[in-house]
């Protein structure tokens, strides 16, 4: 894709977490070899200073790089470097989003690069859904460098998917299997919603408003920006219905499958009460169905109404994972969607409550396949696009999902890591983030600039695709949609 | 029958071997339901109109219909031999099957006095749009063998059950035994029994139903009752008709629209008393359900609809004391197998005994589901049901077009309040001999008077040439807006009158002369010449009549493109329940008008942002959501979730609205209702402080009475769950009477209204008194003598509750 640029995109923090820490002993007498044989620029000696600089451990590959040239311990002549685990690297994340996925989504938001070293960036600790598949072949990046250099540059292995596969609409193209998840007004900052923006912008994909409302500041981004439909309706006119592209029926969340959304009190600040036309600082429920909504044929008269408003919008269905999901797949495909939206449990929201969370419904690596079978049984399969969402955080979890049977998938926390979140798990309560992603406080949002914000998705987005088309390589593959429903490229991690 | 008979009886099915697992394989969607009852035999065709219109509740995959009290010289038998014979109805999906069904389970056991192939059309592709051949389907009128029966008597120890009662439980047993044989959904499918009750038929096809209609020919057929049915089915491949509705019981015919949530408990509770389904779907549990409660337990109607939709909260501490143990009693044996969930029932019956029909509609307690009762009488009573008003204005057009003591409204259209103390969430039409009566589950005749004729209307500004035709139809909205003011007993007929010689106008502009006229007539064979209008004012009329009900050739499309063409006037008329009107003219439409005549559909005024809409009948379902300017005025009752999410506008209404008014409505809204809600009303509002801008809604509690005087009704607001978990706006409740109660609220507070309240609401009463003549005088005037505003109206405001806090996790 040339029209987007990759630029470095450091930390917006001084000192960068890593997954180590380097220290020189007082025994260092900055003779500066280290600075000429770290390739990673952990080492530095400004010009003109005799002493080397504190180093950057970010960007340390630890012991891992022991066999290579360039293992600064063992040749530092009077022993002064000290590698250590960092003890901030523990306390980062959870199974899901371990350490190491974090560090590197944010290596990734940085350079635009496939991580190095031996941090795990493909999958999480989780034990269980997509952590324990693997794909059949070997660690993708074992091939020479110019090689992949060729091959992610090249235009010869495509990764691009319609999101329109019935005989009439608009046809709507994206270079990648995967667009942004809802995330409201309200739930997230706008500079945050605008860094999103402006990356599906550039990415020719796209976001989507959540049920927050539509803020003004997007519509430079409509032809990106999905207007999301949820069960409150907030914030959703003829005017933002007739302004997007695509519209998404959010029926459930995979988060919390028969409840509605949460704003708890806190984040709904008077800017957000305002966009949402409610009282401030009340907590908002959104209803758990649509009112309007309590069969198919309901559902398919919602469709025709949003249709009459915005002809050419595309509809894409928004539903959780119950054990009939396959029901609600083809009930939605006959009502006129273009797009199901499977939304798994292990994804998002930081307001579920707890009893919620990954208690209720399906595995999405079970909904997938499941849905996508019975499309099959049924011959409509390719009549409609399959997206699966709820925990994909990797180039690799996309590329499980497709080989599951979805044609692409829908990203949301991927997005915020880039952004610097730790996943401290606190979204929904007082005043929100501190790192100012997922609040609407005044002052904490001003910590994210949108344009650097874009910058280090728009590069997480180049590292993902460089992935797959490399692993496309690795599997004989041209095309991103001939590895749907390929599931004898994938084996638990068990087999042997 | 004693307990013990009961206990025999259903030992006695025993027997009968189960299919095996209680799964559901079918899944229901919504459906298209529709009912009529006359005390006059109707034929099929009228119901057609109404199906058609219904099309988008179905998708082809399922119709049907029953009819019940027949005709017995179109059947072919004699008088007694369809009253006394059971009537039944075979489908044969494989023609080859029928003598071996026939040996084995017809003429074995049973004395055949007539039977026949259905006549059909000779080839089904005939119909328009019919995909799928209809099975064969045979007739028999028999009896029960007498040593059949006396030896099923004796095996099962019946003895003591009136032997009537064990031929209707032979019959059903041969019938499970036939269909378990030659259906069952586990294998293969050959045949299966239609129906079985005494002078009542079913029919269903894959296909819509008023293709079955026309496939088996009987546009002609008559009957006092008869059941309509389209189906959704979510899964789409469907080759055979088994899980079309209607469902039999004995007698009852049952369609069903919605979903139970419980499937597996009602059939595992059915499983108990060695009753098995054998089509799977949760509409077959239900008529199974009934045929126990009604046939076995031999329940009355009322607790039948009791252990269905039970009595809760509020509304059950309100029923007298000695129904209160009842249906206590009632719930504790049937509350786990009360179906949960959406539904809505339409049951047909004949009751041998009372020798009557019946017509039932019952809703689920919390009225999820359409539902719309109506009822006319003009030399004839007819009462209808269905998902949708429009649907029954179509059937009672389709018959006024043929006789015209039928008019093509009723005298009134009403909705069921599930499970309540007020009507118990059900209606029932009983033909008995020349008479129709309507009762609710409780028992209670809902009393009509009504004179048998129909007086012309009265119009001043007649139909002479000279006239301005501004003028005219000035005059002509005037009367139908008015219509409420006069006697009962005309409203119907003033409405059609009037409504003809408004549409002779309209449709004699078709003729006239672009330039001369301030009018353009349009339709849809004139869609495509559209050109811009002459001037501002120029108003566009169009006869909606053609239009299909959505897509991009629908009508409200046709208004948008209008509008784009700089159309800003439109009179619209011949509304035949197309959806979706006024939506899509998006935010800067301040100066467009609608005017709608005719039967409106769903969805209209949903999103309106700045245009107004004046409909001059009653709305239906769904009506401005969204909404968030403009106007919309409505000349009679609104439907389901009206204005859900609504951000703003001004909305007036003369009658009532059903179920769930205005929840999760923010921002502005300013609504006027001046009769009453079902449950529901503006939970989880949320519109700001109306006193700084915010949101209301102003309930008045009126009716018209059947003189046309305005007058109060029992209780502003008969529901529960008034204004439940809001945190903003308003409800001002006309209650002079104090009957809203602490109780009704949830979460939200009665108090005393400021001078600041009424300086807010009183411009919106005088607008009010503006559009529907009910004058603010006459508001603060209860009981003839004048109030200060303070002792009429009681605000309900919002306290902030514990779990919208902040900080409350």
């Amino acid at each position: 894709m040339k029209s987007v640029e990759i630029r470095n995109c450091n930390s917006r923090f001084h000192k960068n977490i890593g997954k180590y820490t380097v220290s020189l002993k007082d025994s260092c007498f900055h003779c500066g070899l280290c600075v000429e044989i770290c390739p990673y620029c952990v080492f530095d000696r400004i010009d003109g200073f005799n002493h080397v600089s504190t180093p950057n451990s970010a960007g340390c590959l630890g012991p891992d790089c022991k066999e290579g040239p360039y293992y600064c311990t063992t040749k530092c002549p009077v022993d002064a470097i000290k590698i250590e685990l960092d003890p901030q690297w523990k306390t980062l994340g959870d199974f899901r989003w371990t350490p190491d996925l974090i560090i590197t989504t944010w290596q990734q938001a940085e350079t635009g690069e496939i991580p190095r070293g031996n941090l795990e960036y493909r999958i999480g600790a989780s034990g269980g859904g997509f952590d324990v598949f693997d794909f059949t072949i070997d660690d993708v990046t074992a091939i020479s460098s110019e090689e992949i250099d060729n091959i992610i540059t090249s235009d010869k292995i495509s990764t691009s998917i319609c999101l329109n596969r019935r005989g009439e609409g608009p046809s709507i193209e994206i270079p990648v299997p995967w667009y942004g998840a809802g995330m409201s007004f309200g739930s997230i900052s706008l500079p945050s919603i605008l860094a999103r923006a402006h990356s599906a912008k550039a990415w020719k994909t796209f976001t989507s408003t959540g049920e927050g409302g539509y803020p003004d500041e997007l519509i430079p981004y409509s032809n990106h920006v999905i207007t999301q439909i949820a069960t409150g309706l907030f914030g959703v006119s003829e005017e933002t219905i007739k302004r997007t592209p695509i519209i998404e029926f959010k029926y459930a969340q995979g988060a919390k499958p028969g409840l509605g959304g949460h704003l708890l009190g806190d984040k709904n600040t008077p800017g957000v009460a305002k966009m949402r036309e409610t009282v401030p600082w009340n907590s908002l429920f959104s209803p758990f169905p649509f009112h309007s909504v309590y069969s198919v044929e309901d559902h398919k008269k919602h469709i025709d109404w949003v249709k009459t408003i915005n002809p050419d919008a595309l509809i894409s269905v928004k539903v959780s994972t119950p054990s009939d999901v396959d029901m609600v797949a083809v009930g939605s495909y006959y009502a006129g969607a273009n797009i199901i939206h499977l939304d798994g449990g292990y994804g998002g929201t930081g307001a579920a409550p707890e009893i919620a969370k990954k208690n209720i419904a399906m595995p999405i690596e079970y909904a997938i396949t499941k849905v996508h079978k019975f499309l099959l049984e049924e011959g409509v399969r390719e009549e409609i696009v399959l997206l699966a969402s709820g925990g994909i955080r990797t180039a690799f979890d996309i590329a499980k999902s497709i080989v599951l049977g979805a044609d692409g998938a829908i990203i949301g926390t991927s997005d915020l890591i880039a952004l610097g979140c730790v996943r401290c798990g606190n979204c929904e309560s007082g005043r929100g983030c501190p790192r100012g992603i997922a609040t609407t406080d005044p002052e904490l949002e001003k910590q994210i600039d949108p344009s650097w914000g874009a910058q280090r998705i728009i590069n997480l987005y180049a590292s993902w695709q460089k992935q797959l088309k490399l692993l496309l390589y690795k599997l004989g593959l041209k095309d991103i949609k001939e590895l749907r429903g390929r599931t004898d490229f994938l084996k638990h991690i068990d087999e042997k | 029958m004693k307990n013990k008979d009961v206990i025999r009886l259903i030992e006695s099915r025993r027997k009968l071997s189960s299919p095996g697992g209680l799964k559901k394989l079918e899944m229901e969607g919504g459906c298209g339901v529709v009912g009529l009852a006359c005390n006059e035999k109707i034929s099929g065709k009228h119901i057609m109109q109404s199906l058609i219109q219904m099309h988008n509740r179905g998708n082809s995959k399922g119709g049907g219909i029953a009819a019940l009290g027949l005709n017995s010289s179109q059947c072919g038998v004699s008088q007694k031999i369809l009253e006394e014979d059971y009537l039944i109805q075979v489908a044969y999906l494989d023609p080859s099957v029928r003598h071996q069904v026939e040996k084995e389970f017809i003429i074995s056991n049973l004395d055949v006095h007539t039977s026949y192939p259905l006549p059909t059309l000779k080839d089904y592709r005939a119909v328009d749009g019919l995909d799928m051949k209809p099975p064969e389907v045979w007739r028999y009128f028999c009896r029960v063998k007498d040593k059949a029966l006396s030896q099923f008597i004796l095996k099962n120890n019946l003895d003591a059950l009136e032997r009537p009662k064990a031929e209707d439980e032979f019959i059903y047993q041969n019938t499970y035994k036939l269909n378990n044989k030659f259906y069952t959904s586990l294998g293969e499918k050959r045949a299966f029994v239609l129906s079985h009750g005494r002078n009542m038929i079913i029919l269903k096809i894959v296909g819509y139903a008023e293709q079955l209609i026309e496939y088996y020919q009987i546009e002609n057929l008559e009957a006092h009752i008869w059941v309509g049915h389209q189906r959704y089915p979510t899964k789409g491949k469907v080759w055979h008709p088994g899980g079309a509705h209607p469902f039999m019981g004995m007698n009852e015919a049952l369609i069903h629209n919605g979903d139970f949530a419980n499937y597996y408990s009602i059939a595992e509770y059915l499983s108990q008393r060695n009753i098995y389904p054998l089509f799977l779907t949760d509409t077959e549990v239900a008529v199974l359900l009934f045929d126990l409660l009604h046939r076995v337990y031999e329940y009355p109607l009322e607790y039948i609809i009791e252990a269905i939709a039970p009595t809760t909260e509020r509304d059950f501490y309100l029923l007298p004391e000695e129904k209160r143990k009842i249906y206590r009693a009632i719930q504790t044996s049937h509350i786990h197998s009360s179906p949960d969930g959406p539904w809505f029932f339409i049951i047909g019956q004949t009751n041998i005994k009372q020798k009557s029909f019946q017509l039932l509609g019952i809703t689920d307690t919390s009225m999820l589901r359409p539902q719309v009762f109506a009822f006319q009488e003009n030399g004839v009573s007819i009462g209808l049901v269905a998902s949708e008003k429009q649907a029954i204005d179509a059937t009672l057009r389709s018959l006024h077009q043929e006789d015209k003591r039928f008019l093509p409204y009723a005298d009134f259209y009403w909705n069921a309040r599930g499970g309540s103390y007020t009507d118990g969430g059900a209606f029932i039409f009983t033909v008995k001999g020349k008479n129709l009566v309507i009762t609710d589950k409780f028992g209670r005749r809902i009393s009509v008077n009504k004179e048998h004729d129909c007086p012309p209307i009265n119009i001043s500004a007649g139909k002479s040439e000279d006239v301005d035709p501004a003028e005219k139809i000035k005059e002509f909205t005037k009367t139908i807006d008015q219509r409420w003011r006069i006697p009962i007993k005309d409203r119907a007929c003033a409405l059609s009158n009037t409504e003809e010689y408004l549409n002779e106008i309209f449709l004699s502009m078709s003729a006239q002369k672009q330039a001369e006229n301030l009018y353009r007539y349009t339709d849809w064979e004139k869609i495509d010449s559209l050109s811009p209008p002459k001037s501002q004012k120029e108003v566009l009329v169009i006869n909606c009549e053609k239009f299909p009900a959505e897509g991009s050739q629908s009508i409200s499309r046709f208004i948008v493109e209008a509008y784009q063409l700089g159309w800003k006037n439109f009179i619209t008329f011949n509304w035949r329940g197309q959806r979706f009107c006024g939506c899509g003219l998006g935010s800067e439409s301040n100066d467009v008008r609608i005017d709608v005549f005719g039967s409106s559909g769903d969805y209209l005024a949903s999103g309106l942002d700045g245009a107004e809409i004046v409909v001059h009948e009653s709305a239906q379902d769904q009506i401005a959501q969204i909404m968030k300017s403009g106007k919309l005025v409505v000349y009679g009752d609104v439907g389901q979730t009206f204005m859900y999410g609504a951000k703003g506008g001004e909305v007036y209404v003369l009658g009532n609205a059903a179920g769930r008014p205005l929840i999760n409505a923010v921002g502005a809204p300013r609504v006027v209702i001046n009769g009453t809600c079902l449950d529901y009303l503006a939970e989880s509002f949320m519109a700001g402080n109306p006193l700084e801008g915010g949101g209301f809604v102003i309930l008045n509690g009126l009716k018209f009475s059947e003189k046309g005087e305005i007058t109060e009704l029992e209780t502003p607001y008969p529901g529960g769950n008034l204004f439940s978990l809001a945190s903003g706006g308003a409800i001002y409740i006309r209650d002079p009477f104090s009957k809203v109660e602490e109780g009704q609220l949830n979460g939200g507070r009665l108090i005393e209204l400021t001078e600041k309240d009424w300086e807010l609401i009183l411009p919106y009463l005088e607008e009010n008194e503006r559009l529907f003549n009910i004058p603010v005088k006459r508001l603060l005037s209860p009981n003839g003598e004048l109030r200060s505003f303070n002792q009429v109206y009681r605000k309900v405001e919002a306290v902030e509750l514990k779990v919208l806090q902040k900080g409350h996790r």
